[in-house]
């Protein structure tokens, strides 16, 4: 890895932890309030593709792991691995390469900028939202023993925002690559 | 900013060298997830709980670092109250409890640099193998933590743009605007770094 790719992931974690300080905004027609920080992992796949956006998320974790405050609202450290969440956590990992590979598919310099809108979009709900609940979830039930049927019908409460943070994330990352186009590895 | 989750002090957990303390972390999850008897998981949960409650923590600090997941624990034993009988949900609810206050005392006695030494040697195969190096793995904790400020007082910066021109403060807005000014910063970081040498290639 050279060390340009390196610097990216460090700053792209940073950023993560950066946006877990920002204040959650609640909207009057969504139940759960939204956190920037969840908004990661969709725009980490689609700005700097699979690799290095899920070694972001890795080195992400390894931060939450080791210690620091760092997930919004300032928690960290080993407990919220073991919590019923930990399988969201830990899925952020796969999530962002998922959402990446999706980019990277279809995301090209030069199509027109709608197409590259769709690939985004796309991306970040089939990675962000589809593989992250699809891993989450079940860890939840089998953590819990609440049946899968009760944890997916509670998860739909978040399903808006999610919505939301895909169509937030694809904006900002068709600016970015338009801006500062990294998606692809340089050679 | 950023300050640990360490806490200062001298209980013999804090004097437990990590693998020591992770090792049984992980055998206590174990343990706890084949078993389904309530005396076990209760008697787990007491003593993790004492375990978090020795290191020195307030009782404030001690409930504001595991109140969230504890809230989630205690909504789905809620929901599990509809669908499983009673001891069932008391066994799933006690063994989560206690693993979060095991997990929470490790944090509260382990420094970051603790764990750091921890990772280099767990990382030492993968190094062998010529996936990773550790010392990138520090070098890239380092540097998170060196711009985490940074990038937090440039989206004050963007924020304050934004009311300067009387414009409506919306994530959309400042998210584009805050990635692409720091990571345009990514070229002259990586030739600061290899013009020192750092990862000597």
């Amino acid at each position: 890895m050279n060390t340009r790719d390196l610097v990216l992931i460090a700053l792209f974690a940073a950023i993560v932890v950066a946006l877990g300080l920002i204040p959650p905004i609640t909207l009057g027609f969504i139940p759960v309030p939204i956190t920037a920080q969840s908004m990661g992992v969709m725009l980490a796949g689609c700005i700097l593709g699979a690799k290095r956006g899920a070694l972001a998320f890795l080195l992400f974790l390894l931060l939450v792991a080791i210690g620091l405050p760092v997930l919004s609202g300032g928690r960290g450290g080993l407990a919220v691995f073991a919590g019923p969440s930990g399988g969201f956590i830990l899925g952020w990992v796969v999530a962002t390469f998922v959402t990446g590979l999706i980019a990277q598919r279809f995301v090209r310099e030069g199509q027109p900028e709608l197409r590259q809108f769709i690939g985004f979009f796309l991306a970040s709900i089939i990675g962000g939202i589809v593989v992250l609940y699809a891993i989450g979830m079940p860890w939840v039930s089998a953590i819990t023993g609440t049946p899968l049927l009760a944890v997916a019908t509670g998860s739909l409460a978040f399903l808006p925002g999610d919505l939301l943070k895909a169509a937030i994330a694809t904006l900002a990352a068709r600016a970015v690559f338009a801006g500062y186009p990294l998606l692809h590895v340089r050679a | 900013m950023l300050t640990s989750l360490h806490i200062e002090g001298d209980s013999w957990l804090h004097r437990l060298p990590v693998r020591a303390k992770l090792l049984p972390l992980v055998a206590l999850s174990i343990l706890l997830f084949l078993s389904g008897s309530l005396p076990v998981q209760l008697t787990a949960f007491v003593i993790s709980g004492g375990l978090y409650l020795s290191v020195g923590i307030s009782w404030r600090e001690a409930l504001k670092r595991v109140g969230f997941v504890f809230f989630t624990i205690f909504f789905l034993a809620a929901v599990n109250l509809f669908f499983l009988p009673l001891s069932e949900v008391g066994v799933l609810t006690l063994r989560l409890l206690a693993l979060v206050l095991f997990a929470a005392a490790v944090t509260a006695t382990t420094t970051i640099s603790a764990f750091m030494d921890e990772i280099t040697v767990l990382l030492s195969p993968f190094e062998r193998l010529g996936w990773v190096l550790a010392a990138d793995v520090s070098l890239a904790l380092g540097l998170v933590l060196r711009f985490v400020p940074d990038i937090f007082a440039r989206y004050q910066a963007i924020r304050e743009a934004h009311r300067a021109r009387g414009l409506p403060v919306r994530p959309l807005t400042i998210i584009g605007p805050l990635i692409i000014l720091t990571l345009k910063d990514a070229d002259t970081i990586a030739a600061a770094i290899d013009a020192r040498g750092f990862r000597r290639q």
